[in-house]
């Protein structure tokens, strides 16, 4: 990828970074930074142990849903209201293509993704500091998987919103992670449907995106250290189903006729 | 070097239209067109003519059904002119949490300009436009003119040698449009070509070396503006006050006479005018202008249309 291209990627993605700060989608952290406030003062009556692993569990599960919020609407709106508004037309005219914009999109909400979370994952150390429990950096494990997922949901739902309108592309997109969430129930669904084809259990299984993969939170909480083959695995397993939807999306983009 | 900035062939788009798009409607029926390097173009047309299906076509936002184009001597698949050209697409939105110094330096970067350049054209292109007192402000506060005019601003920040303009008077106040007038007169100083679309006739024929009327998607005549009007007086105007509206009916010449306050405005005949300023001498009026009235881009264009099919069918067709 020549330089030009790398230029107008980071200008684009830098524009919608600058556009989830504007739009105030970083309002989000006052409603954590209330949350890990209430569960420090009311959790205070309980032993040590019990409540630095509900103030971990509180944090890491509002990191994962409030991720997942802005990935799956921002995501989803991200081209769409660009096209529904016309204003990547002037862009487009320009030496801008339109892989490079799309591209350019994903990676600005990426980071305002990851921001978002350093910014949350900061606040839930700062509050097991301030409650005299150890702020354990071990959380890192927990928090970079679910990263992951939210980076495959923006790229999910930037898939569907080319091919039809935010709501349809919201929905589907929710569905996905729903049932991706839930892959062991489709796994095991020939205990319940058990004239299944056991190849088209496999299929589906292999094709959902397995959301569980990047879900560490409990074995975190508990105390575990994750092993960094796990972590390489699931980073492997991400780059590639997030590149390869990535490249459906593009191919969708440059396929669409803009009115 | 090639002379033409702006050559299109067979052009042809239609739209999907109907229950699950089982039709098709033709907006654009063959289009064949060149455009000069250094000229200023005006592409007109009723709405739905097919201007802004064109303009959309050249700028790869719709891929046509048949046809092509080249642009500033290249195909229109090559990335290579996109350097070398501006757009202004019709009605545009420009993201609104920008100040228009932010979102003309976001365009110079998608350019690949330094930034010195980027702030120097912003800077010089907000001051030309009008613009500079409201350059931090953001674009949400921004009326439509001067949403517009920062739309301009945003299709020169390259210094491109061929622009496109759709619509660029829409919205426009009488300043802006002066402001506008002005920047393609001086555009056109430099050597750049323009080409841009209206349906305000007036400012084509202030402005155009060449216009292209269409009409339906087709092309109904391309050329300098003497050759497709009538350079014959076809009547004079003759206003004139202090006259008795009785007086007027028995005058020789008078095609017709129009009341503009205490005045009035007559449609003379040529022949007969000597006759008839005297005659207004005569009845103690004053005669206070005389001008040749010539055929209009106005007069000939809704002639055009209405000739050649009805009012619904120059507007059939979609933008």
């Amino acid at each position: 990828m020549g330089s030009g291209r790398l230029t107008r990627i980071a200008a684009v993605a830098a524009n919608t970074f600058r556009e989830s700060v504007r739009e105030r989608v970083f309002y989000n952290l006052l409603v954590f930074a209330m949350l890990m406030i209430l569960s420090g003062l009311l959790l205070a009556r309980l032993s040590i142990r019990q409540h630095e692993k509900i103030i971990k569990d509180v944090g890491l599960a509002s990191i994962d849903v409030f991720g997942l919020v802005i990935a799956l609407f921002m995501g989803v709106s991200l081209v769409s209201k660009e096209i529904e508004r016309r204003s990547l037309f002037p862009l487009l005219a320009k030496p801008l293509r339109r892989e490079e914009f799309y591209l350019g999109k994903f990676a600005g909400l990426a980071l305002t993704l990851a921001t978002n979370v350093a910014a949350m994952t900061a606040g839930l150390l700062l509050t097991l500091w301030a409650t005299g429990a150890t702020p354990d950096l071990r959380l890192l494990q927990a928090v970079f998987p679910l990263v992951l997922g939210h980076l495959l949901v923006v790229a999910l739902a930037l898939f569907f919103s080319t091919l039809s309108s935010p709501t349809i592309a919201a929905v589907a997109t929710l569905c996905l992670v729903v049932a991706g969430r839930l892959s062991d129930v489709v796994r095991n669904a020939r205990t319940v449907l058990p004239d299944a084809p056991a190849w088209l259990v496999e299929a589906v299984y292999y094709a959902l995106p397995n959301f569980r993969n990047f879900d560490f939170k409990d074995r975190v909480a508990y105390g575990e250290a994750i092993p960094a083959a796990a972590l390489a695995w699931v980073t492997l397993y991400a780059a590639v189903y997030v590149g390869a939807v990535l490249a459906g999306g593009v191919l969708a983009f440059r396929r669409r006729e803009l009115h | 070097m090639n002379d033409a900035a702006l050559e299109i062939q067979g052009l042809a788009k239609s739209f999907r239209v109907g229950f699950l798009g089982r039709k098709t409607r033709p907006v654009l029926r063959g289009l064949d067109l060149s455009v000069r390097r250094g000229e200023v173009f005006g592409y007109l047309g009723p709405n739905g003519s097919g201007k802004t299906t064109t303009l959309k076509i050249l700028m790869g936002l719709l891929r046509p059904d048949r046809g092509s184009a080249r642009v500033l001597g290249e195909p229109l698949e090559s990335p290579a002119w996109r350097h070398r050209i501006g757009f202004l697409p019709e009605h545009p939105y420009l993201y609104d949490y920008l100040t228009a110094s932010e979102y003309l330096d976001y365009t110079g970067r998608l350019f690949g300009l330094p930034a010195a350049v980027r702030a120097e054209r912003a800077r010089d292109l907000l001051g030309l436009l009008g613009l500079t007192r409201s350059a931090s402000l953001p674009l949400r506060r921004f009326s439509k003119g001067m949403t517009q005019r920062v739309g301009i601003a945003q299709a020169l920040m390259n210094d491109p040698e061929l622009v496109l303009l759709d619509e660029p008077m829409s919205g426009l106040d009488p300043i802006g449009r002066h402001v506008v007038r002005d920047l393609i007169v001086d555009l056109k100083g430099r050597g750049k070509t323009v080409f841009f679309s209206t349906h305000i006739l007036s400012d084509a024929e202030t402005l155009c070396d060449r216009v292209a009327l269409l009409r339906s998607g087709e092309l109904l005549r391309v050329g300098r503006l003497d050759e497709i009007l009538s350079v014959d007086v076809a009547h004079m105007e003759v206003l004139v006050s202090g006259v008795p509206a009785g007086a007027l009916e028995r005058l020789p010449g008078v095609l017709r006479r129009h009341a503009v306050g205490e005045r009035w405005r007559l449609e003379v005949e040529e022949r007969g005018l000597g006759a008839v300023v005297g005659a207004v001498g005569t009845q103690g009026g004053h005669v206070l202008s005389v001008q040749p009235a010539r055929q209009s881009l106005e007069d000939y264009f809704f002639n055009e249309v209405v000739a050649s099919g009805s009012l619904d069918q120059a507007w059939e067709a979609g933008d």
